[in-house]
């Protein structure tokens, strides 16, 4: 899956938690911006590690600001799943 | 479980906290505290994070009386929140007596605080008893967490009596995290469906007790920030240790927050929100999960 395709991948997910549409991000957009509170997006995590059949550290989830750094930790898990 | 069964074993974790606070943690605000070595010269910004403590604490009253009444069903949970309240007390007297004795507030500045203080009252933030005892593992556990910060930041301004007070205070509060703690073990054996559940939705409705009802709380709370927790230091040092302890994995608690999409916040979520409609808040505009609101 290439990172533009995870970016779509997060939209849509991000769609069904926040139940209205959220589209046109891109890595830069800040994680903060999408108005979805923490458990929101700790449930958006969870949704992409499902469909990814990967599993992120809790620890390596704090800090991250943008959606780029999130699509970083999750190329990186998914090499080291490979 | 039975039911009976149920608050015999909560009432031994009580018997254990109760016991071992009568011998470890007993301590007297007026002779407890180094009194002679309060640092006269400590900032503002010390004292005003201490009176936005002992402002919080302030509401003690409400705390224990809609505290106490919602477990009264639970012998053992009515009793800790007796012992609760006894020692939540001393946080705020020992905060009074600091900034009073440091030179930052007069006496009549204080009363003058609580006169204004006691014109809200607090409101129970959830409704059931087993949503309590959740928020309850997440509040004691950000406030030990917040009085480390603060007893770092006093020694630093060479406070030792401002420190003592903050490192008693935080054992306090990791005590009743621990019990609470030890509660929601025994009802997640009981329904591990329906505590995951509660606590999905408490950790989406949570918020801090002094928001809404302490004068100036975002002003104040900017000041602490540096000190404080924000929503990082919230996930890291409160919430994925809390969920470690208990034994519930971050997957669990994703999968239980689906079950809640949709629910209506308790109604005490809207308090101190007032310039904003109730309309206006669901869940993509609401800034309220635990990390949020512990800002």
């Amino acid at each position: 899956m290439t990172r533009t395709e995870l970016i779509g991948l997060f939209e849509k997910t991000a769609t069904e938690i926040a139940e209205r549409d959220i589209k046109g991000l891109s890595e830069l957009t800040e994680i903060s911006s999408l108005g979805i509170d923490s458990l929101g997006i700790l449930e958006l995590v969870g949704e992409m590690e499902k469909q990814l059949s990967i599993q992120l550290p809790d620890d390596q989830l704090v800090g991250l600001t943008k959606i780029g750094d999130l699509l970083d930790l999750v190329e990186k898990r998914r090499k080291l799943a490979s | 479980m039975s039911d009976t069964k149920l608050a015999s074993q909560v009432y031994k974790l009580y018997a254990e906290f109760f016991d071992k606070a009568e011998q470890e943690r007993r301590w007297n605000p007026y002779r407890d505290v180094p009194w002679d070595r309060v640092n006269r010269d400590a900032s503002e910004e010390l004292a005003l994070c201490a009176e936005t403590f002992f402002a919080v604490e302030s509401y003690l009253p409400d705390y224990v009386a809609q505290g106490i009444n919602i477990v009264r069903e639970s012998f053992g949970q009515t009793w800790f929140s007796a012992n609760w309240g006894y020692e939540e007390s001393k946080h705020s007297i020992a905060l009074m007596e600091y900034l009073m004795r440091s030179g930052k507030r007069t006496e009549e500045q204080m009363f003058d605080f609580h006169d204004q203080l006691k014109k809200l009252k607090w409101e129970l933030p959830f409704t059931t008893a087993q949503q309590m005892t959740l928020y309850g593992v997440f509040q004691e556990m950000a406030t030990f967490f917040i009085y480390c910060r603060q007893e770092a930041r006093a020694q630093e301004e060479g406070d030792e009596a401002l420190r003592a007070i903050y490192r008693l205070a935080a054992r306090d509060e990791i005590a009743h995290t621990r019990f609470y703690q030890s509660v929601c073990k025994l009802l997640l054996e009981e329904d591990r469906a329906g505590v995951l559940a509660d606590m999905a939705y408490v950790t989406k409705y949570f918020k801090m007790p002094g928001v809404g009802l302490v004068p100036n709380y975002d002003g104040r709370v900017m000041v602490m920030r540096e000190s404080g927790i924000d929503r990082d230091t919230f996930l890291q040092k409160v919430y994925f240790p809390v969920l470690k302890h208990l034994g519930v994995t971050r997957q669990e608690l994703v999968e239980s927050s689906k079950a809640i999409r949709g629910m209506e916040p308790p109604p005490a979520f809207y308090v101190g929100r007032e310039e904003e409609s109730r309309e206006s808040i669901p869940a993509e505009a609401s800034q309220s999960a635990a990390a949020d609101a512990a800002e």
